[in-house]
């Protein structure tokens, strides 16, 4: 007995460490080709730059890409959606290893990652082949100075999508244009037994943000060319009044306090519990991926204008859209960039891509297509939503300015908006506490602080 | 063995069996109820997961195990059983690898008088409870400058570390290996290493199990060390796998396919082996785990 | 086997003190030091590598200050003053205290009960049942916060279905007033049927006379179980203290998983373990989530050597 076991000890110890070195051989050798790709590619001769990307026809924009090109394949892989994927590209770059070597961002992390280091400018590698197919506001976002740090792919105009069945069911005839009437078709479906109106989700900090910024707020002041210089004024009366009016909501039990893009949430889309979701352009391809709008959901949604605080000067505002950027980490970073510019660039992603609804084409060449501006959404019941709604709403978007803290803004946003849901503050306090947080944290991180 | 030839005594003379069996049966319910959940869960497709018929803990109308298993073993190319064999590897290597260093150490500890012993013994205690995520991110730093980060070797290499897995080697082997017995094989010219192979391993085979035991489920459920170590999904163990699904799913899957049918199907796939080893190697466990509480 | 393990006998280990050595004896006695010394080596060189270079690396790292915006700057111990003044890391200590008070207790209850019953009756549902309760043991923290998460959830969790029965909403029991109770049950769940183990077996190794003789002074199985069998179990709660202070010490993995669906009541300031892993990966401040790193694996050691202190006179556990 004892030499069996021992026998089978030793023997077990031999082949973990075998199995363990050969693997380890495999994964060790760091100058090959990435082995984690999601996608097959098949033209292994090929160099292959490594992308992450959490667009939800990533499978097809990069089949797209790999079967046009011959000189390059992308190996692809979802390292998570926003913020799940920031903290992987964070970790990897404070390891200095692990990054790939293109990574999808939301413009609002750019001045984040530049701060660090992290990405390189891509301006010499080709940018201006394709300048005219942007706008002058898409470059700008994700650009400091000369510098270009990503090319841009989609953007994130905001509305108000909202279910037509509620609306009718419950008397709102005309969609509310300004927030006070929205209040007042809350309060109405409310007295009704009706749904909740909307939801101040503490997750999406993001829309929080684009709300303040809407009334007139401009909680930061940054120039990337003095990277040290920063003005932070999150507690500006005008960020003060959209909390308080969303903490009044919250109080008066008009709106759900949900997280949003949980499955708790997404049921309760699903469900009609929420008569309205204040959203971005992308927002239905991901609804629909989660099965709303579908079965006995199909054709009971509709879209409106974001409700605005002055009718008269209306405002618009942004949330999302994303770009990709190539890393410091980049093996070949002129290769890389091809890739950044060129992967959610070609006419049949990018037609994938809106008429899913999964993106909100920056490209000029998309934009001003016939076939875009008068598509006919099927989610939205054969809404011409983009000509109606999301066109317009791009159109006067005019940009906005983040903070190169931006992860630990939206944190902090995220936690005084969790106590506003959980009703423990008013909204100015929330700003004020907001704002404390904020200057301290700046003038911790060496940055010389305005108020 | 013994409680058959006692269960005259230890039961009381009028046999109030109902109410101890009320309480086992109240708590088998509690202790299995998510287990009952992830089993019928696992049968069932998205609609049926957020918003079937029978409810949370009952069926749907739909049965569709093969179907999920097919998705799960084909989805992103066949990652998650990538996933299934990385855990096996980690658990294994790792939890063999800080099991021998444990027997060792711990022999060594109970039966030789060396300079530095006690030093190094106390050190070791106040180790004990040095929580091992307050170790994490430190070893991440260190390990990123020599370039191990996202390799196996960077989960595998910090399992080996198993204090408390000495201390209960030191504390078996000095109660359950004689003096006498190590000195007259000594005396036959005997080599210490061959001594420790063919006189002391025997006598800590229930210690060793239960070493075994402990840094193979240890490693095998580490979630926070490969989670900072790892950033290439095929280096993943199941359960930070399972874990960047279940965010992706609550980011509302990417959009894309939806992945909680996979999550749950995947969590009952990757409990099953474990389930498995528990049932059928009871001797073994039930006896070994008490070890640390000897004296 | 469960006999053999537990009714190992203490055996003295006492080395008469010699006499002056002969040479011969000291040579012998270096080659048996080195020898002891070569059985330790590999532990001890993992102990370096893996233990004592990354604390003493977490404190040289926790001594400088790296801003987004400056560079590296030597700050000595501005990162520790700043630590035990920060609201959020106290706050996280707390809760971990105010976690290990409530838990601790409430594992061991259950724990102990099960155990005591499972001992007291020896029918094949009492064996069947041990193996149940046994079974959490074998699902990873991850996957068993996973589906308590599910059964959580107000939405298609079992709970509001029950509740709804008598007309009324569950309490959602992640949200900021139930999370505490929430994590509690998740925890206890996971580990109360391995600490019955550990108890169990213990009850298993105590010699039967002891219960004869009781019997024939008339004591009760109340009396039993309080006078002598819990008495004798002392070591194997104690154990059970341990492991437990470890599990709640490295408080992750659960409130991690559960995070996405907690609606916000699990914040990144959780417990210290959260909170340095956001800091360091979420707002790459390495040198301040070395500050947390070392200050928790350092406050371990010194209540380690206090805990010994306090007890070395008993002649307890960890001795």
């Amino acid at each position: 007995m004892k030499k069996s076991a021992l026998i089978a000890a030793v023997s077990a110890i031999a082949m973990a460490s075998l199995l363990a070195a050969c693997t380890g051989g495999g994964g060790g050798t760091d100058t090959a080709k990435p082995t984690n790709c999601t996608n097959k590619i098949t033209k292994t001769d090929a160099p292959v730059v490594s992308v992450w990307g959490w667009y939800p026809n990533m499978d097809k924009v990069v089949e797209n890409f790999n079967s046009g090109h011959d000189d390059v394949q992308v190996c692809w892989t979802n390292a998570g959606q926003g913020g799940d994927e920031y903290d992987k590209f964070q970790t990897a770059v404070s390891a200095g290893k692990g990054a790939p070597d293109v990574v999808m961002l939301e413009a609002d992390r750019v001045a984040n990652f530049v701060i660090q280091g992290a990405l390189v400018d891509i301006s010499k590698y080709g940018v201006d082949a394709v300048k005219d197919n942007f706008s002058a506001g898409a470059w700008k976002d994700v650009s400091v100075g000369d510098a270009v740090y990503a090319a841009p792919v989609d953007g994130g105009p905001m509305a108000m999508i909202y279910r037509s069945d509620v609306f009718a069911k419950y008397g709102i005839t005309t969609p509310p244009t300004t927030w006070a009437e929205y209040q007042e078709d809350a309060q109405k479906v409310k007295d009704a037994g009706g749904p909740l109106f909307g939801d101040l989700g503490a997750n999406v900090p993001a829309v929080m943000m684009a709300l303040e910024i809407q009334k007139g707020a401009t909680p930061f002041e940054y120039d990337p060319t003095s990277p040290k210089d920063v003005t932070v004024k999150a507690d500006d009366q005008d960020s003060k009044d959209v909390l308080d009016y969303w903490a009044g909501l919250v109080k008066n039990g008009l709106v759900g306090t949900q997280d949003q893009f949980t499955p708790d949430y997404i049921s309760g889309v699903v469900g009609g519990d929420y008569a309205t979701y204040i959203s971005a352009a992308w927002a239905p391809g991901y609804l629909s991926g989660a099965g709303v709008g579908q079965g006995d959901d199909a054709g009971k949604f509709a879209v409106a204008p974001l409700p605005q605080w002055d009718a008269a000067n209306p405002v618009s505002v942004n949330w999302g859209g994303s770009a990709f950027a190539v890393t410091s980490q980049a093996k070949d970073p002129k290769l890389a960039a091809e890739v950044a510019l060129g992967i959610y660039a070609d006419p049949a992603s990018l037609k994938d891509g809106w008429e899913n609804q999964i993106i909100f084409p920056l490209n000029q060449g998309v934009l001003k297509s016939d076939e875009f501006i008068n598509a006919q959404v099927a989610f939205f019941n054969g809404q011409t939503a983009n000509k109606d709604i999301y066109i317009p709403a791009e159109n006067a978007y005019k940009g906005f300015t983040y903070s190169p803290f931006q992860a630990y803004y939206y944190a902090q946003l995220q936690e005084v908006l969790t106590k506003i849901n959980g009703g423990e503050i008013s909204g100015s306090d929330a700003a004020t506490e907001l704002q404390k947080a904020l200057v301290a944290y700046a003038k911790d991180q060496g940055f010389t602080v305005k108020e | 063995m013994t409680t058959t030839a006692l269960s005259g005594l230890r039961t009381p003379r009028k046999p109030n069996r109902l109410l101890p069996h009320l309480f086992l049966g109240a708590l088998i319910i509690y202790f299995l109820v998510p287990l009952w959940w992830m089993v019928i869960n696992s049968s069932k497709d998205t609609q049926g997961l957020f918003g079937g018929t029978g409810g949370s803990l009952w069926f749907d109308q739909n049965i569709n195990y093969l179907g999920n298993l097919q998705d799960l073993f084909t989805y992103n190319s066949g990652i998650y059983l990538q996933w299934v064999a990385n855990s096996a590897l980690y658990a294994i290597s790792g939890g063999v690898g800080a099991t021998v260093v444990a027997v060792l150490a711990g022999y060594g500890f109970a039966k030789f008088t060396f300079r530095g012993r006690n030093f190094t013994f106390s050190l070791l205690l106040g180790s004990v409870m040095v929580p091992l995520t307050a170790l994490v991110i430190p070893t991440f730093i260190m390990l990123s400058q020599v370039q191990l980060t996202d390799t196996i070797w960077a989960v595998i290499l910090p399992s080996l570390l198993n204090p408390f897995g000495v201390y209960l080697m030191r504390v078996y082997v000095g109660d359950a290996v004689p003096d006498e017995l190590l000195d007259a094989a000594r005396v036959d010219g005997a080599s210490e290493f061959r001594i420790f192979l063919q006189v002391a391993l025997p006598l800590m085979r229930p210690a060793v199990v239960t070493v075994a035991l402990l840094s193979i489920v240890g490693t095998w459920n580490n979630f926070f060390l490969p989670l900072v170590m790892l950033s290439d999904n095929s280096l993943f163990p199941v359960t930070v796998g399972l874990g960047h699904w279940m965010s992706l799913a609550s980011a509302n899957n990417g959009g894309g396919h939806s992945l909680w049918s996979l999550i749950i199907i995947g969590s009952l796939v990757s409990v099953i082996p474990l389930i498995i080893a528990f049932l059928s190697l009871q001797k073994y466990w039930q006896g070994g785990l008490s070890l640390g509480s000897l004296k | 086997m469960t006999a053999d393990a537990v009714a190992v006998s203490p055996r003295p280990t006492t080395k008469g003190r010699a006499a002056p050595l002969t040479p011969g004896q000291r040579k012998a006695r270096r080659r048996h030091s080195i020898t002891g010394w070569l059985f330790i080596t590999p532990f001890a060189v993992v102990f370096v590598v893996f233990l004592v270079a990354p604390l003493l690396y977490a404190l040289y790292l926790s001594l400088f200050t790296k801003g987004l915006a400056t560079g590296t700057t030597f700050t000595l111990f501005a990162n520790y003053v700043k630590a035990f003044t920060d609201p959020q890391f106290l706050s996280g200590v707390w809760f971990v205290i105010r976690f290990s008070i409530v838990l601790i207790p409430v594992q061991m209850i259950v724990s102990l009960a099960a155990a005591l019953v499972l001992d007291a009756v020896t029918t094949r549902f009492a064996r069947f049942s041990r193996l149940m309760i046994f079974l959490p043991y074998a699902v990873p923290a991850v996957i068993g916060a996973l589906m308590w998460g599910f059964l959580y959830s107000p939405s298609f969790g079992p709970l509001d279905q029950i509740f709804s029965l008598f007309g009324a909403h569950a309490p959602f029991l992640l949200d900021k007033d139930h999370v505490f109770g929430g994590l509690m049950n998740v925890v206890t769940w996971q580990w109360a049927g391995y600490y019955m183990i550990i108890i169990y077996a213990a009850l298993q190794g105590i010699d039967p006379s002891l219960y004869e003789a009781a019997k024939i002074d008339g004591a009760n199985a109340w009396q039993v179980a309080t006078r002598i069998k819990i008495p004798l179990v002392t070591n194997a709660l104690l154990l059970i203290l341990v492991f437990a202070l470890i599990g709640t010490l490295q408080f992750f993995s659960e409130p991690q998983v559960l995070r996405p669906i907690a609606n916000g009541s699990i914040t990144p300031d959780f417990t210290p373990n959260i909170y340095a892993y956001s800091q360091a990966f979420s707002y790459a401040s390495f040198n301040y989530a070395s500050a947390i790193s070392f200050s928790l694996g350092i406050v371990v050691f010194i209540c380690v050597y206090i805990f010994l202190f306090l007890t070395r006179k008993r002649g307890s556990f960890l001795s």
